[in-house]
């Protein structure tokens, strides 16, 4: 027994082996494995093992993990669980290993700092929510809710009904979840904190007046479905039994493959208020573990830097038409004859990048129920933004006891 | 110590080993993380600080608060485990005939159990859909109602919950009852019809009483089992949706961990979980009498 021992040991030592732990949908994953098999090429001593996880899993399964002295030496998901990372140690800055010009070429927003320290570096930017359209529908998207509504409308009046139900519905989205909503929060004037970044601000006008804008869409417009989670508003859409949607990059892709004709466009303007519809945006992007050994940072560095280079992304954005980071690509003819992309850089432009302090878990935790319950009839717009306040102050308080 | 008593400490040491890694330390971690504050902020840090965790989850207004949730696991834990019982001894019953086709019948009824809980709770949530779903569809189409808002009201959601766990869980007992059926002697219900018992007379004085020193330990575990099922309420209400009405203990302790970070609440709630089943088997335990002789 003892003598088959050696035989069944690891090929690569510790050192010689970085795990990456991250979220990656099945498309990025495929160009994921297909850049690390290059680099494996290259570097033939090192074997990087890459690992999905489920975003709640990765960022509470990091978390612990990390604090145990284990888990991956890279962890790869959207900027906003920083804060939690920082505040739990979990993650260590990156400043100390790149130069000033080496991260001068990437855009501003792909550079996640947070007190004073840069803990994320992106390879995509946007993880955010725009107007996906079907244009077998409509041949010119909404530009503002009036629009909207109206020309949700026509479509399901063109198209008939079957006991009461559109057989196309105008619109779809996950409206059980509250990044769903922020858009429209924003879209009436509301956002998330107050300007100090950490209190929150959700018993506001703006927010009532978003909820009730969601729920009217439903209960008196009738342009969205009765009950509407991500799979149900994705099934329908990819069935075409929905006319627009509101998605995140990270869907259109399999829209277009899926021989749908989409158009992506930014979200519409709220007339009352004048101001877009603004997604929460965020980069996405690998982070380093506070449990990196010194001797094997240089390695794993060099694997970033591959994993952010312009081939690279490139190869990204050819596949799945996400936004790139390195500013060199922006004038690259892949970008500026996508029409996909563009509009999507342009909703980036008007989109609020997610606060990435712990707070906004609170935030989130806190908005759900409430939003849950408008839309369930189970509680005013007032009260909930009320309960939403109020809650979001005691998690807080309790977060930080 | 003689031969004998190190040969026996030499076959349990091994066993005791395990149990100390994954039940004895993990349980006693608890216990101290329950009287501590560790959180988000304090994870490297936490300290000892009495039982600040249990009187807030006793006394703080929450929502939704600990007794709600509590009651609601009560009414969980009980429909589902009355309805595992019933139907699982009506089908092994019926089963325990002389049916013809009885194992593909048997082969049948145990599918449920044999899918992956995370097959079934998506599936089963696919069909409580309004708009969409299967069962909205029957009641519409075939028995005239009017559609459910299955998943978007609390009772609605909760009773679509416990319907998916009853589907699920009823081949468990109905296993356990036809193994407790077929170990019963003919001779005894032979005995009976000479006497001219009927059916129902047979079943209370014979099937009954001899299939409970079975049943009794298969419930107990059914109960502690359905206290702590996450996967289906988890799953099939997306996390206690609507507006955390939904939540089970268990699915709430997860919550508070996993969710909140917050590890000294949740491993409070834990310990509070431990003691409730553990009350539970034992008075059920001594007032079924289960471990008496059935013969």
């Amino acid at each position: 027994m003892a003598a088959l021992v050696p035989a069944c040991r690891q090929k690569h030592s510790d050192s010689e082996r970085i795990v990456i732990w991250h979220q990656m949908r099945p498309d990025e994953r495929v160009i994921l494995q297909r850049q690390l098999t290059r680099y494996m090429e290259v570097y033939s001593a090192i074997r990087v093992v890459e690992l999905y996880k489920e975003t709640e899993e990765l960022r509470s399964g990091f978390v612990i993990a990390s604090i145990a002295g284990q888990g991956p030496d890279l962890v790869y998901g959207p900027s906003d669980p920083i804060g939690i990372y920082e505040t739990t140690k979990t993650i260590k800055p990156l400043e100390p290993y790149f130069s000033t010009e080496y991260l001068g070429q990437f855009s501003a927003s792909a550079l996640t700092w947070y007190n004073n320290h840069l803990y994320q570096i992106a390879d995509k930017i946007g993880n955010h929510l725009a107007l996906v359209y079907n244009k077998k529908y409509l041949e010119r998207p909404p530009t503002n809710d009036r629009e909207w509504i109206e020309i949700s409308k026509e479509i399901q009046e063109k198209h008939g009904y079957v006991a009461g139900r559109p057989n196309v519905y105008g619109l779809a989205w996950n409206y059980t979840e509250p990044f769903f909503f922020i858009p429209f929060l924003t879209g009436f004037g509301g956002w998330v904190f107050e300007s100090d970044g950490v209190t929150p601000s959700l018993n506001s006008a703006a927010m009532v007046k978003a909820l009730r804008f969601v729920r009217d869409l439903r209960d008196v417009h009738k342009i969205i479905p009765n009950e509407s989670d991500y799979e149900i508003a994705d099934a329908l859409f990819k069935d075409q039994k929905a006319a627009m949607m509101i998605n995140g990059d990270w869907s259109w892709a399999g829209y277009v493959q899926k021989g749908i004709d989409v158009g992506i466009a930014p979200l519409p303007m709220i007339s009352e208020t004048g101001l877009w519809c603004a997604p929460m945006t965020s980069p996405k992007g690998y982070s380093l573990s506070a449990n990196v050994s010194p001797e094997k940072t240089e390695r794993i560095i060099r694997l970033l830097r591959f994993l952010l280079s312009e081939e690279n992304q490139l190869e990204t954005v050819r596949a799945i038409m996400t936004a790139p980071t390195l500013r060199t690509l922006y004038n690259r003819t892949e970008i500026t004859s996508n029409p996909i992309i563009m509009n999507s850089l342009l909703q980036i432009e008007r989109g609020r990048p997610m606060p990435v302090v712990p707070e906004m878990r609170a935030v989130w935790d806190a908005m759900r129920p409430a939003y849950q319950a408008v839309m369930g009839g189970a509680r005013t717009p007032e009260q909930a933004a009320r309960d939403m306040q109020e809650l979001a102050v005691k998690k807080i308080r309790d977060m930080n006891e | 110590m003689s031969s004998r008593k190190w040969f026996v400490a030499a076959l349990i040491a091994p066993a005791i080993l395990v149990m100390a890694f994954v039940v004895f330390y993990p349980f006693i971690y608890n216990v101290f993380l329950a009287f501590g504050n560790m959180n988000l902020s304090r994870i490297r840090d936490w300290e000892l600080v009495g039982f600040r965790q249990f009187v807030k989850i006793f006394t703080e207004p929450s929502q939704p608060g600990f007794y709600v949730i509590f009651l609601k696991t009560v009414i969980w834990t009980a429909a589902n485990v009355f309805f595992h019982v019933v139907i699982g001894v009506f089908l092994a019953l019926i089963l325990n005939q002389h049916l013809q086709g009885r194992s593909a019948f048997r082969t049948l009824l145990i599918l449920p159990w044999a899918i992956p809980q995370y097959i079934v709770a998506l599936t089963w949530r696919g069909m409580f859909n309004y708009e969409y779903g299967s069962i909205n569809l029957i009641i519409t189409k075939y028995l005239g109602l009017p559609a459910v808002e299955w998943l978007k009201s609390p009772t609605e959601a909760f009773l679509a919950i416990i319907m998916t766990n009853v589907w699920l869980g009823f081949p468990f007992m109905m296993v356990i009852a036809l193994g407790a059926l077929q170990s019963i002697p003919h001779e005894l219900y032979e005995a009976a019809d000479i006497d001219g018992a009927k059916w129902h007379q047979k079943l209370r004085a014979i099937t009954l009483p001899l299939i409970r020193p079975v049943m009794i330990p298969a419930i107990t575990l059914g109960v502690i089992w359905t206290f702590n099922n996450l996967n289906i309420v988890w799953l099939v209400s997306n996390g206690g949706e609507p507006s955390d009405n939904t939540h089970i203990l268990v699915s709430f302790v997860y919550k508070a961990a996993f969710n909140f970070y917050s590890f000294s609440n949740a491993a409070a709630l834990s310990l509070i979980i431990f003691f409730i089943l553990l009350a539970f088997s034992l008075f059920f335990m001594k007032k079924s009498r289960a471990t008496e002789a059935a013969y």
